[in-house]
């Protein structure tokens, strides 16, 4: 039997026409796909619009299975996503994507809910998008994460051997994240590290946006592969800027106005938050354009510097509220005063050494000068 | 490795090791220039050393910067003193009252002040990188000066150069990616800190040593200017 398609899906749900195509509308706004406007050339056709490649793709493409595995976290990944702001297309992804298999969000447990697993693996072989929350962790194989009694790393494994694509979805699925701050003692890695097989894409943030992550997997769901991406494995239409790039505030750092403290005058003008630790400028993120909360906010427009939650290692990365210039290893009193002494110690021996072979060679030429003396004056008796 | 990761380095263990160099080899130097020593000087006093090392100073820094004709140095070569001292006046100014090294000194010293506004710090920046191409010319054409220029110095433009141009950059967001060029800069800020002792840039601890020297034996001597 042929599978039904998202839209047949919808369409049986009772979603009208004119929804399924505002709901295409946001799909591809939301993917970032542009539409060039249509200048008819001779004897070209035009292309589709980005509606129209998103609701031919719906049409026709059959539901996108997803495994949702978590390790090492806090779900607060999952939280944002079920509380995504359009309710539409966190909908979409929850129920008709559709997300077979999620430990927190799905209401079977225990034994009924490895049995479920179980057969989504095998159901859906070769086929399923596996989204990874939290991370896996390498020592001593992975122990200190276990499901079910299956270490975290062969979960991961076994999961992964039969994706289409991996996602890894969090700053602590991306690159370790909290779990992997100093001094790492459960030697917590990204996904990416681990699945070298697999295409494997990355959507940090702490949490993720979840209209990144349901963006993600409608990308690969409309164009049928992963979106593409930069240096970090992170999609290039949400993670293309920086959040100081297309930040509020960012007049205010141009005319080089910055809030002093939280409560002090600055603050309250609403100035530029760099002097409090903002990492804005090395942030790639999409939160100053899609923000949070349906597009109420984001931490900068609400008076947080931002924690560059979206780069790798933001947790050792120099103290949340120290300014980004500041060097992150701090040379404190005592390892000064010890490099003083040394430069000190070493300056003043050689010193010394220099005084000492000064003096031996003042005696050398005094003996020298007395026996020349002595020699001329035996030799002016002899004469 | 990706310039994330370039950047974490240098703003951690590069710039780390860089500030461990800076300070241990100044700390030596000091120490070696201390201990050459010099000879007794058995004259009587007859004025304030105190005093003659504040008026050597105030000569120094506020005076004549300001009436720099009567100097013979100013008449001989005006371009020189004229681009010197504007390097020198923007260093300050960008290392002082740059909101980004501001930072940095809070993170030093446990204390901050106000920075200037962005776009008098764009002014000074862009005046102390033309002096120093200004300098760099006038050092390549002056057969002279060509003669008297040995290796070291060149490096000595370098490593100065550098950090002030990368920095300007980042400032004004232009070409760079902000990691790409925040990285470059630290790189060449460290690559400036480790050369400090072992260069001629250490004047800018040596000049207020001889400054101070100076001033008291004039004032030692009560021919303070």
């Amino acid at each position: 039997m042929k599978e039904k398609t998202i839209y047949e899906h919808l369409r049986e749900k009772g979603v009208s026409r004119r929804d399924f195509l505002k709901l295409c509308g946001t799909i591809a706004g939301m993917m970032g796909l542009e539409f060039v406007a249509p200048v008819k050339a001779p004897g070209k056709s035009l292309s589709p619009s980005p509606e129209e490649i998103v609701a031919q793709a719906l049409k026709t493409r059959p539901k996108v299975p997803i495994i949702w595995l978590e390790f090492q976290d806090c779900a607060g990944c999952s939280e944002a996503i079920s509380r995504s702001s359009s309710p539409l297309l966190s909908n979409l992804v929850l129920n008709d994507i559709a997300i077979e298999y999620h430990e927190t969000l799905m209401a079977a447990s225990g034994f009924q809910a490895e049995r479920a697993k179980e057969e989504c693996l095998k159901k859906y072989y070769g086929k399923y998008v596996l989204v990874v929350e939290g991370s896996p962790t390498l020592a001593e194989d992975g122990i200190y994460c276990t499901v079910a009694g299956k270490s975290n790393l062969d979960l991961l494994k076994e999961a992964a051997s039969g994706a289409a694509a991996v996602i890894a979805t969090g700053n602590c699925a991306c690159f370790g994240g909290i779990p992997a701050a100093h001094p790492n003692p459960t030697r917590a890695v990204g996904v990416a590290d681990l699945i070298q097989d697999k295409p494997v894409i990355n959507i940090p943030g702490c949490p993720a946006i979840p209209e990144v992550t349901t963006g993600t997997i409608l990308h690969f769901l409309i164009m049928g592969q992963l979106p593409k991406t930069d240096q970090l494995k992170r999609p290039l239409p949400f993670y293309g800027n920086t959040v100081h790039d297309h930040c509020l505030r960012r007049p205010f750092y141009e005319a080089g106005k910055f809030a002093g403290s939280f409560d002090d005058e600055g603050a309250k003008k609403g100035y530029c938050l760099y002097q409090l630790g903002c990492k804005g400028p090395t942030t790639y993120n999409a939160c100053a354009g899609l923000k949070w909360e349906r597009g109420l906010s984001y931490p900068v427009q609400s008076g947080h510097p931002c924690l560059g939650c979206s780069e790798p290692h933001f947790w050792d990365g120099g103290g949340f509220y120290q300014g980004q210039s500041a060097p992150t290893i701090r040379l404190d009193k005592g390892s000064t005063a010890t490099l003083v002494g040394a430069g000190v110690a070493v300056g003043a021996g050689l010193a010394g050494v220099n005084a000492l072979k000064k003096s031996r060679a003042k005696k050398e030429l005094k003996k020298q000068q007395a026996s020349e003396a002595r020699a001329e004056t035996e030799n002016k008796k002899e004469g | 490795m990706n310039w994330t990761e370039i950047l974490n380095f240098s703003r951690g263990p590069l710039l780390h090791v860089a500030m461990i160099i800076f300070i241990a080899g100044l700390s030596y130097r000091l120490v070696r220039v201390l201990l050459l020593g010099w000879e007794r000087d058995k004259a009587k006093n007859k004025g304030s050393k105190f005093w003659g090392a504040i008026v050597n100073y105030l000569k120094g820094l506020v005076v004549l910067p300001f009436i720099p004709w009567v100097r013979r140095t100013f008449r001989h070569n005006e371009l020189t003193f004229i681009a010197g001292g504007l390097f020198h006046l923007s260093l300050f100014v960008i290392l002082a009252f740059g909101t980004a090294h501001i930072m940095v000194w809070k993170s030093l010293c446990g204390f901050s002040w106000k920075g200037l506004p962005t776009p008098i710090l764009a002014f000074f920046s862009a005046t102390g990188i033309i002096s120093m191409v200004i300098l760099l010319l006038n050092r390549l054409t002056q057969p002279v000066l060509k003669l008297l220029t040995r290796f070291p110095v060149w490096i000595n433009w370098l490593v100065v150069f550098l950090p002030m141009i990368t920095g300007f950059i980042m400032a004004r967001h232009l070409w760079f990616k902000y990691e790409v060029i925040f990285s470059l800069h630290l790189i060449s800020v460290s690559l400036l800190l480790i050369w400090i002792p072992f260069g001629r840039i250490s004047h800018f601890l040596f000049y207020f040593f001889s400054k101070t020297i100076h001033g008291a034996q004039a004032g030692k001597r009560a021919v303070t200017p």
